[in-house]
């Protein structure tokens, strides 16, 4: 039956405006990470007094108290930013004064336009974090606030949100088809129209510019993903993914740094020799820093970043949003002589290289023994010896180098390529060492490879006569058997050697590894479709339907032709959906259908009853087999279902046969 | 000047027509639909969160902006439907006095499933308070409307307007009905003393007359008794026809003629008409009434009473 409204002017009660501003402090919760928390305990407070105030409502504010909360709120948002506007403080103020908009939810208009406001905040919270895990909460409260909507159009009210919220849910999936036709159409803008940047930078996991022992370790901990590529052609093999990040001469005993400005002069990119060229495209992960990353040995700078003589890439800004860039690497290469500040710089030793460091290097130079015998012996050396691959290592003190290559002997690559380096230097040979990435994963789907800071590295590079700058991975030189198999080491999938060990490792590592992997993978895939979808790739769907000439004029074009087919279909949809009757009335739509087909049709508005007993006048051999149908039907129809109804009705509909009227018998007209 | 280009404008709108059975289905080209204040205000909204994500060159926002832009597309078309295939089936009710209230009952029924909600009816500028269907249902909204002068009181349209779903759209359609109520002149505050006329047939049972005045008993019904005066109460409880007799000395029949009345303007002498009418009810008499080329005999009781009104009402409109 339908109800009457009694009262048609609504004026808010108690769980309705409870509904607002618990919604109101869901939307608030992600801020809450972002938001200075004097701002963050206004909302709170103010939040609560609102729901408070519910229960006792001798402390709802008056008007009087209202005017000077909101100055109050103005105050402490101001007073955090020095600003109203831009991202942060706009949001700081939009979220201030929604929350004083609930203390006074009197009417119906108040809480629209509360709802109303309330998509700007939900839509902001973007601007701090775009994790899929946010988007899915973003949206449920999307349905909260619909949900809302509809409960406020709803006369006469119903008692329940369910019922709103049942309707939000409906609105928001048939809402889907018609936001994505949009998303992949709507033109975007390949420049931003103005820049209210005061993004601060948040901390991000990435290489530093030096190296100490742990630093790389605490990288690979993290775990995060650093970057992803794919080639044009085939991967290289995985012993030859070594991704250049960045180059370090200066060794002070225990740290590694870059040279110091000026410490060498500006060299060009010099290569006598390239072979082996491989072109592939990468995406950096925001690192806060302008160095990018290319496998050995980048040719030419992307747009927008200098390659330098070390064969760093240096972007001209730090990279602070997901980075796309295309390169091309020669993997076989020379890079010729040396000059005399290289050569300086490649040899410079700290002063706490001890004697038994110069007695160690001394057994490899035997007389005659050139640099590759040297370097050699040297792997051999860690090969032959008790040395450890840890993620653990004991701590080293004042002199890291000589206590590890002597004492401890448990270390990570960053351990052992420092060391090395040294031994190198105090041989002769010029050596400088390289952090970057080693390795990569191939994606579960896609032909994406996938680097995290997981595999994050330190190798060393040699100058030798006539070959240049050569790598050399100390670290690969360790014996497999004495890789720390125990530690977290493994469950971190982290630590090259093991690479190239991988089948070894038991089931359950893998299977986390590959979870893990999983779970990078739909990572890729929410950057790739989602965040990173541009203006290029919308051209090139463009393109791949023949439409690329007609430019932004053919998305827009398209957009509205698609959301009107969409949004048509849906209409259509919703308006069939009604002919679809309960099966009981289908049923006695097949028999009205039949007898129409022999003469007998139901006039409009004519009841069953009264048609049966018409069709029976008009043809009375049909008599037996349409009581019998009636007999069932009516009752069921009005008096309600009962269990069999259906089958004994679809029987006796089956066992009517219709014949043609007869001359003879076609009586009662 | 601004109320004739409304009326023009008011003419030029499409109306849903009813049927001969007088039910009025809303087509698709019969509905109107704006956005209400809240859809402008999010429309606006919306605008300023597309701008804020293309120029933040983020992805999230645009497709949180579509969703709920889409949601507000999906919303209007949803509000378009609760209107779309919507029976009105508008009905008058009992007579009334000119100046009085006439009632209509505007009935809305619809088919299928689909639930239509916050379906207000509004009828010569009289509103009713919204109805829901769940479904295939029927609900009934009572309109009234003032009336202002005697004869038939057409409701030539009603208008149904609806916010549903979410309140952001308002969708709104006329359609024509041809309910009516039957207005009787308004009685006139005083009205000269009623003709009386001694009644013509007195019984032989000196002055005990029959034909009018008070209830004095039953007897058997015989053929040529005047039928309004059977005891249909009796029948329905299975005594057979029985007739009720009424009579006494004061029975008297009361003649109203338009021609004695005084007065120069028609609707004036009707409206004193109508006020003898309903004092000669009140007191029970028998009268008739005599109009220009019209002639109600004689009788009584409320039917008799509504007849007679029902001439005044209709009088000279044909």
């Amino acid at each position: 039956m339908a109800e009457t409204a009694a009262a048609h002017a609504r004026v808010l009660d108690a769980p309705r405006i409870a509904a607002a501003a618990l919604l109101l402090a869901a939307a608030c919760l992600p801020l809450l990470r972002h938001l200075p928390p004097q701002v963050s305990g206004f909302v709170g407070l103010i939040l609560l007094l609102r729901l408070a105030a519910l229960r006792w409502p001798a402390l709802t504010p008056g008007r009087w108290i209202l005017l000077p909360l909101s100055l109050a709120g103005i105050v402490v948002s101001f007073d955090a930013y020095f600003s109203f506007a831009g991202r942060d403080a706009g949001t700081a103020l939009l979220a201030t004064m929604l929350a004083l908009k609930t203390l006074e939810l009197r009417s119906a208009r108040d809480l629209r336009v509360l709802l109303v406001l309330l998509g700007f905040l939900l839509v902001s919270h973007f601007l701090f974090d775009q994790s899929a895990w946010l988007a899915l909460y973003i949206v449920a409260l999307l349905v909260g606030e619909v949900a809302l909507m509809a409960d406020l159009a709803a006369r006469p009210a119903t008692k329940p949100l369910t019922t709103a919220l049942r309707t939000a849910g409906l609105l928001t999936l048939q809402a889907i088809p018609v936001a994505l036709v949009f998303f992949v159409l709507f033109p975007r803008l390949s420049a931003p129209l103005w820049n209210l940047g005061d993004q601060q930078p948040r901390h991000v996991t990435g290489m530093s510019d030096a190296m100490e022992p742990g630093s790389v370790a605490e990288l690979v901990i993290s775990g995060e993903p650093a970057f992803r590529a794919r080639f044009d052609a085939a991967a290289p093999p995985q012993d030859q993914l070594y991704w250049r990040g960045l180059v370090l001469w200066h060794y002070d005993g225990r740290r590694w740094s870059r040279a110091g400005p000026g410490a060498l002069p500006e060299a060009r990119p010099l290569l006598t020799q390239a072979a082996g060229q491989i072109g592939y495209e990468v995406v950096l992960e925001p690192t806060n820093q302008p160095w990018l990353y290319a496998l050995d040995l980048p040719l030419a700078a992307p747009e927008g970043a200098t390659l330098n003589g070390d064969f760093e890439l240096t972007a001209r800004q730090r990279v602070t949003k997901p980075l796309r860039y295309r390169i091309t690497s020669a993997t076989a290469y020379n890079t010729g002589p040396l000059d005399i500040d290289q050569e300086a710089a490649g040899l410079q030793l700290p002063d706490n290289v001890t004697q038994r460091m110069r007695d160690l290097v001394a057994t490899w130079q035997t007389a005659g023994a050139d640099p590759r015998q040297v370097i050699e012996r040297a792997r051999a050396f860690i090969r032959g010896s008790e040395f450890y691959y840890t993620l653990l290592p004991p701590p080293l003190g004042a002199n890291p180098a000589d206590q590890f290559l002597f004492e401890t002997r448990r270390g990570f690559c960053e351990h052992y390529a420092s060391a090395f380096a040294l031994l190198m230097r105090i041989a002769g040979i010029p050596t400088r060492v390289v952090v970057g990435y080693q390795g990569a994963e191939r994606a579960p789907w896609g032909d994406w490879y996938l680097v995290s800071q997981a595999e994050a590295h330190a190798w060393v590079e040699v100058w030798l006569p006539g070959q240049g700058w050569v790598r050399v991975d100390p670290t690969a030189a360790i014996s497999p058997q004495r890789i720390d198999r125990g530690g977290f080491l493994e469950r971190l999938s982290a630590g090259t050697p093991l690479r190239f060990h991988m089948d070894e490792t038991g089931l359950l590592v893998q299977t986390v590894h590959r979870l893990r992997l999983l779970a990078t993978a739909a990572g890729v895939a929410w950057q790739d479709w989602v965040l990173d979808f541009s203006l290029g790739r919308q051209m090139q769907m463009l393109e791949a339907v023949g439409l690329g000439r007609l430019r932004e004029y053919g998305l827009a074009l398209a957009m509205v032709i698609l959301a009107s087919v969409v949004l048509g279909l849906l209409t259509l949809a919703l308006v069939r959906a009604p002919a679809q009757r309960e099966p009981l009335e289908r049923l006695y739509q097949r028999l009205c259908e039949r007898l129409a087909r022999i003469g007998l049709p139901r006039r409009p508005g004519e009841g069953p009853l009264d048609y049966s007993e018409r069709v029976i006048r008009a043809r009375p051999d049909l008599r037996e087999g349409i009581e019998a149908f009636m007999v069932r039907y009516l009752p069921a129809r009005y008096r309600g279902l009962g269990p069999g109804d259906l089958q004994a009705l679809r029987q006796r509909l089956r066992r009517l046969r219709l014949p043609t009227a007869q001359r003879s018998r076609g009586s009662g007209h | 000047m601004r109320s004739l280009a409304r009326r023009r404008f008011h003419a030029w709108l499409r109306r849903a027509p009813c049927d001969t059975q007088g039910v009025a289905r809303i087509g698709a080209r019969q509905i109107y639909i704006l956005p209400t204040r809240m859809g402008t205000a999010l429309g606006g909204i919306l605008a300023l969160m597309l701008v804020g994500s293309l120029n933040y060159q983020n992805n999230l926002g645009l497709l949180f902006t579509f969703l709920l832009g889409g949601v507000a597309l999906v919303a209007l078309h949803h509000t378009w439907l609760t209107l779309l295939d919507l029976r009105i089936h508008a009905r008058g009710g009992a007579p009334v006095f000119a100046g009085q209230r006439a009632s209509f009952a505007v009935d809305l029924s619809s088919e299928g499933r689909r639930a239509r909600g916050d379906l207000s009816v509004r009828a010569a500028g009289e509103a009713h308070p919204p109805l829901f269907l769940p479904g295939a249902e029927q609900a009934r909204a009572q309109v009234g409307v003032p009336s202002q002068a005697r004869g038939w009181l057409r409701l030539s349209e009603v208008r149904i307007d609806t916010r549903y779903p979410l309140g952001l759209f308002r969708a709104w359609c006329y359609a024509r009905t041809d309910a009516r109520v039957l207005v009787y002149p308004a009685p006139a505050a005083q009205a000269p003393e009623l003709p009386l006329a001694p009644a013509r047939r007195l019984g032989p049972e000196g002055g005990l007359g029959e034909g009018a005045g008070d209830f004095v008993g039953s007897r058997a019904y015989r053929p040529g008794d005047p039928p309004r005066h059977l005891d249909w109460k009796a029948l329905a409880r299975g005594r057979g026809l029985v007739l009720k007799q009424f009579g006494g000395d004061q029975a008297v029949e009361v003649w109203l003629d338009l021609r004695q009345v005084p007065g120069l303007d028609l609707e004036g002498r009707l409206a004193q008409l109508c006020r003898q009418v309903l004092a000669a009810a009140d007191q029970d008499l028998a009268f008739g009434l005599r109009l220009p080329g019209l002639e109600v005999p004689l009788g009584e009781g409320e039917d008799h009473k509504h007849r007679c009104l029902a001439a005044l009402a209709t009088f000279g409109h044909g």
